[in-house]
């Protein structure tokens, strides 16, 4: 047996008995079955939840809150830090406010957005770009600050223009940077986008998840945090994918 | 890796070839254009509250926050406050921490525990600490029990991570030799494996300091009675809107000194980590 | 196996970690019933609790009460059911939505009532100018609720019906209490449901306008909330849950008789944080002392017909002796 096929398969072997050791407890009673329900329930609950069609309005209100905040982070964070990272006037000018707004802890933001924005889908976009910029500003800064000076000098004396020299050298140079930034806005984004509809309470999986613990239906709790795994599990694979596209000398 | 502070230290350009004094004069200049751009925004803040263009009683002048901040700190209150959340940070910091480094350097060591274990962690890993809150409200209660155990599992993910890529990556030269001279397998671990994954994780628990203030501030925010989380919510209902945003300033301010206090600790104990 | 002690090395740093971590996050919860926990909403129907800690009553009694304010108000019966509470105020609706799932509650003591039309403080208000007057007015508009699926919707969705509207025409929207008036005037509701002290200040302003006290409108006499605990805590500790109501109700008289007074108010400031002369122009609601079942079972039956509820409930094994 390969070691691949070998570690699939304890793998496998281990996530089941976990299943079957909850469910055996959850049905003889060693647990609360309201507080854990056994596998076997949230798995008919989230069958019963994509069955009908119910899954979909939730997941498309994260998705769509997430994508629109988190590509308005990432536009952002790469055009400022590659603007900061070029132009010393920008760097000074923007440094500052940078130091400034970074280390806040982005979720003590949310309550003081929601009074100064209003409630709204505009705030927690707002939320989410606010939270996930700067790792992404901060990593394409100090990838462009990290580009060997040789490199810049060869692209003067090539006369390359100034968009040349950014898009051939500067932006390839810096993409692993960019990339890693972009990877910790990833998981910070979908926690704010959680937080910001746990407390705004308009939609979304977070809402859904925190309406059910309310009224105290945990079946369906733990199958909408199913559905928020899969949907951030899928996320990252899909950045991974991205990544080796986008960069593919990093060898992973 | 990822959040590490701007250098304060503006490296010049090879574009700017120029004198020290001159440079030094430069640099300040453009920081001055940065200090006053923040100047004019809190200006822009005390004007737009002061003339009501908000027209919301949620909206304070900022000059009625700084002098809230003044309040709650000589009053001891935003200290108090302060000091309840980062012992639960720190609690929570320390457990996730050790039993990320625990747990990565058992699953890098051996095979079968990497089996066995790593796809339960990849399981529970895409789970954003908010959602867990409320099914851990009714096994764990809303105390401290519950906020220490969700910040240490945030802080566990970064940190097993990057100890179980760190203990990979050790060169198989170093093991083979430690092998050689007939090392115990205690004392590679302790001496080989550790120090060279130790970069790596470094790395992980300086993702984790970043995460840990937010996660809980969150989970005091969802399951509250104590801390700065509580403590803004809390003045969010009160109608003291100044309170609450003195409140983010307490903790926007801790922030940055425990960033601060990471990068210095780690230049400090792991020499050569580099920059 | 070569790394067999790196191993059990690495099991043992982990069962340290682990172990601290047990030790430091146990729960400190001592088992002699003299102190008890108690989940609070910081508004002011828990003010008679407040008053008889003020006055002494439960240390009369010998117990003392270790108040925990939880602004969302959504952690209380989670909280009890996991055992950080003894007892919690809780809304009736948080209360038969858990009953419904099987979780072990019972009402132990009075809360909040609105016995007479005057004393019904919480109002839907809609922007002076909108013309929006009745539930009818507010097919296809958007309704504020401070939590969906639950009591302040319920009420708000039985008032529009009551008043010639189809309830599922009407979209709701989640808005914290304290951020209503400014959704309401920024358009991002059309009306809201707002509770003290936030509709008097709302209110206070010509721009704003009350169209209906839905709790007095569609169910006068409702039991709104009640002080909530498990079946096990009354049958292990019988003579708390007791003495714990008679301070209480002696909290509850003295509150009755206090109303609107200056000291009333320190008391209210202590636990909202609210500054003193903004509560000074709020109306207080008297307090009831008993709870009643058949309230109760009216909110059941209304919250059956907006399907909160799949089936009825036996409303009477619910309601501790000490409540009545």
């Amino acid at each position: 047996m390969s070691e691949r096929v070998l570690s699939r398969a304890v793998g496998l072997l281990s996530l089941a008995t976990v299943a079957v050791l909850w469910e055996c407890a959850a049905r003889y009673g060693l647990v609360n079955r309201v507080l854990l329900p056994p596998p076997s329930a949230i798995a008919a609950a989230l069958r019963d939840l994509i069955a009908d069609g119910d899954v979909l309005r939730p997941l498309l209100h994260t998705v769509y809150l997430f994508v629109i905040g988190y590509g308005v982070a990432c536009i952002l964070g790469i055009a400022v830090g590659l603007w900061m990272g070029c132009s010393p006037f920008a760097d000074g000018l923007l440094e500052p406010l940078v130091e400034l707004l970074r280390p806040i802890p982005k979720s003590a933001l949310v309550p003081a957005l929601f009074l100064f924005l209003g409630i709204g889908m505009a705030t927690m976009v707002t939320i989410i770009a606010f939270a996930a910029v700067f790792p992404v500003l901060i990593n394409t800064y100090q990838g462009v600050r990290g580009i060997d000076p040789v490199l810049l000098e060869t692209a003067r004396t090539f006369r390359c223009s100034r968009w040349t020299t950014l898009r051939a050298v500067i932006l390839p140079a810096a993409m692993p940077a960019i990339l890693t930034g972009m990877k910790v806005a990833l998981s910070l984004g979908i926690v704010l986008a959680i937080l910001a509809e746990m407390l705004a309470g308009l939609d979304g999986l977070g809402f859904v998840i925190l309406d059910t613990q309310r009224a105290f239906q945990t079946q369906q709790m733990y199958a909408w945090i199913a559905v928020l795994a899969a949907f951030g599990a899928g996320l990252s694979l899909l950045f991974d994918k991205i990544e080796q596209i986008a960069v593919p000398w990093r060898g992973r | 890796m990822t959040d590490r502070s701007i250098p304060s230290q503006v490296v010049p350009s090879p574009a700017a070839p120029a004198a020290d004094g001159a440079r030094s004069w430069l640099r300040h200049s453009r920081r001055l254009n940065g200090v006053l751009l923040v100047v004019a925004l809190l200006v822009l803040w005390e004007v737009s509250a002061r003339l009501g263009w908000a027209n919301s009683a949620n909206w304070p002048p900022v000059s009625a926050v700084f002098v809230a901040l003044l309040q709650g700190l000589i009053s001891g209150e935003l200290l108090q406050l302060l000091a309840s959340t980062l012992m639960r940070t720190a609690s929570g910091y320390v457990i996730g921490c050790g039993a990320g480094v625990a747990l990565g350097l058992l699953l890098g060591t051996n095979r079968w525990a990497r089996y066995v274990l790593k796809p339960i962690v990849e399981v529970l890993r895409p789970i954003p600490a908010p959602a867990i809150v409320p099914p851990l409200i009714l096994f764990l209660g809303v105390d401290n029990a519950l906020k220490i155990f969700v910040i240490s599992l945030a802080c566990f993910f970064p940190v097993f991570l990057n100890t179980l890529a760190g203990v990979a990556g050790v060169d198989d030269v170093l093991l083979q030799t430690a092998r050689t001279f007939r090392v115990s397998a205690r004392k590679t671990l302790l001496s080989v494996v550790l120090p060279a994954a130790l970069p790596m994780i470094a790395a992980g628990m300086r993702t984790a300091t970043g995460i840990a203030l937010v996660v809980t501030v969150i989970a005091e925010m969802i399951a509250g009675s104590a801390g700065l989380g509580y403590y803004i919510i809390q003045m969010q209902y009160a109608l003291r809107p100044e309170a609450m945003y003195a409140a983010v300033i307490c903790l926007a301010i801790t922030g940055y000194l425990l960033n601060r206090a990471v990068l210095i600790a780690e230049a400090r104990l792991i020499p050569w980590l580099g920059k | 196996m070569k790394y067999l002690r790196s191993i059990g090395f690495a099991c043992g740093m982990l069962a340290a970690v682990v172990a601290g971590a047990a030790s430091a996050v146990s729960p400190a919860r001592a088992a002699e019933p003299t102190k008890l926990r108690v989940s609070i909403i910081p508004i002011n129907d828990v003010t008679p609790l407040f008053a008889a800690i003020k006055q002494g009553y439960f240390a009369d009694e010998g117990i003392t009460i270790d108040t925990s304010p939880s602004a969302g108000g959504a952690t209380g019966i989670p909280g009890l059911v996991a055992g950080s509470f003894d007892i919690v105020y809780g809304n009736v609706v948080s209360m038969l939505l858990a009953a419904q799932q099987g979780i072990d509650i019972r009402v132990v003591a009075p809360g909040t009532k609105i016995e007479t039309p005057e004393n019904d403080t919480s109002a839907l208000v809609v922007r002076a100018d909108s013309g929006i007057r009745t539930g009818k007015d507010l097919e296809g508009k958007t309704v504020g609720v401070n939590t969906r699926n639950n009591v302040i919707w319920l009420y708000a969705r039985a008032w529009i019906k009551a008043t010639g509207g189809d309830p599922d025409k009407v979209t709701y929207k989640e808005i914290p209490h304290p951020q209503m008036e400014d959704a309401l005037r920024q358009k991002q509701v059309d009306a809201g449901y707002m509770v003290i002290p936030y509709v008097a200040l709302a209110t206070a302003k010509p721009e704003f306008t009350k169209i209906g006290h839905p709790y007095s409108a569609v169910q006068l006499g409702v039991d709104v909330g009640q002080y909530l605990t498990t079946s096990k805590f009354l049958a292990e500790h019988p003579q708390t849950a007791e003495k714990f109501v008679r301070a209480l109700r002696r909290g509850i008289e003295w509150y009755n008789a206090n109303r609107g007074k200056p000291e009333l108010l320190e008391i209210v400031s202590g636990f909202t944080r609210i500054n003193v002369d903004l509560l000074s122009r709020i109306q207080m609601s008297p307090s009831p002392l008993k709870v009643d079942p058949p309230q109760i079972e009216k909110t059941m039956k209304l919250m059956i017909e907006n399907k909160l509820l799949k089936g009825p409930i036996d409303v009477k094994p619910l309601v501790a002796n000490t409540a009545l």
